[in-house]
C-alpha cells in the first residue's frame, strides 16, 4: 500500500461484520412492510462490503488510482442495472 | 540496467497491486452482470419469494460466518508476516484454506439437499440464477484456496506483499458472497 499508517484492529472489524450479519438476518424477520426490511438488509450488506474493502483490502490506505480502478466498474454496473429497468421492470 | 522485481513501477503503489485490482475490476463486471440481471428479472417478475423459501437460511448464515472468518484469518496472515512473525503466516494461511474448504463442503451439502428435493438449474429462472451465481462464486473460492495452497507450499510467506495480493482476491470473493447472501436468501 502507499502508506501503511496505523493498521486497523482486524479482530474488531470482524466483530462488526458478524454484528452486521446478525442485524441483516434479524431485519429479514421484521413483521409488516417488506420494503423497510429489504432496505435494512441491503444497508447492512453495503456496510459489510465497505468494512471489508476499506480495512481488509486496505483501500483506505491506497492512492486515487486504486480507488478509480475499484469504483469505475461499480458505476458502470449501476448504469447497466438502471438502464435495463425500462425494458424489464417498468414494462410489467 | 538491472530492474528490481520489487521496485514500484507506479510511485506509491507496490508492484502487482494495480494488476490485481485491474483483474478484480473485471471480476466486478462478471459478477455484477449476473447480479444486475438477477435484480431486473426479479423486479420484473414480481418477486421469487416462493422459490427462495426453499433455500436454507441457517445453512447460508453459517457459510457467511465461515467466509467472514476466513477473511479475518487471511488478513491476519498478512499482518503477522508484516510483523516478522515466523509461524503466524503459515498458521493463518492454513486456517484460511481450511475455512474455504469448509465453505465449499457446506455448499456441496446444500446443493445435494436442493437437488434431491427436485430443485435443479432447469426447474425455473430463479434456480438457474441461483446455481449460476453460487456455482461461479464457489469456483472462485476453490481458485482462492488453490492460490493460497500454492503460497503455503512455496513457503515464501515472509514477504507480506505476496500475502496482501492473495488477500485482495480472497476478500473480494468474500464481498461477492456478502451480496449474494441477501439477494438469494433474505430479500
Amino acid at each position: 500500500m502507499a502508506s501503511h499508517g496505523v493498521r486497523p484492529n482486524y479482530v474488531a472489524i470482524w466483530g462488526w461484520l458478524v454484528a452486521l450479519m446478525i442485524a441483516g438476518l434479524a431485519a429479514s424477520f421484521l413483521p409488516g412492510a417488506r420494503g423497510l426490511a429489504v432496505v435494512l438488509i441491503f444497508a447492512t450488506a453495503v456496510a459489510k462490503a465497505l468494512l471489508v474493502a476499506l480495512n481488509y483490502m486496505h483501500l483506505k490506505f491506497e492512492p486515487r488510482l486504486i480507488y478509480a480502478i475499484a469504483i469505475v466498474p461499480v458505476l458502470f454496473l449501476l448504469v447497466l442495472t438502471v438502464a435495463l429497468f425500462p425494458d424489464f421492470v417498468f414494462s410489467r | 540496467m538491472a530492474i528490481s522485481a520489487e521496485a514500484p513501477a507506479i510511485p506509491g503503489i507496490l508492484p502487482g497491486k494495480v494488476g490485481v485490482w485491474w483483474f478484480l475490476a473485471s471480476e466486478i463486471m462478471l459478477f455484477g452482470g449476473l447480479i444486475a440481471s438477477f435484480i431486473v428479472f426479479r423486479l420484473g417478475s414480481g418477486g421469487w419469494h416462493g422459490e427462495a423459501a426453499h433455500l436454507s437460511v441457517p445453512i447460508a448464515a453459517v457459510n457467511t460466518l465461515v467466509l467472514l472468518t476466513s477473511s479475518l484469518t487471511m488478513v491476519q496472515a498478512f499482518a503477522t508476516a508484516e510483523r516478522g512473525d515466523q509461524r503466524g503466516p503459515r498458521t493463518y494461511l492454513a486456517l484460511t484454506i481450511l475455512l474455504g474448504l469448509a465453505f465449499l463442503g457446506i455448499k456441496a451439502y446444500e446443493y445435494t439437499s436442493e437437488i434431491l428435493a427436485g430443485f435443479t438449474p432447469g426447474t425455473g429462472i430463479f434456480w438457474s440464477f441461483y446455481y449460476a451465481m453460487t456455482g461461479l462464486h464457489a469456483l472462485h473460492v476453490l481458485a482462492g484456496a488453490v492460490v493460497n495452497s500454492i503460497l503455503l507450499g512455496a513457503g515464501r510467506l515472509r514477504n507480506p506483499h505476496r500475502l496482501e495480493l492473495a488477500g485482495l482476491y480472497w476478500h473480494f470473493v468474500d464481498v461477492v458472497w456478502i451480496f449474494l447472501f441477501p439477494l438469494l436468501y433474505l430479500a
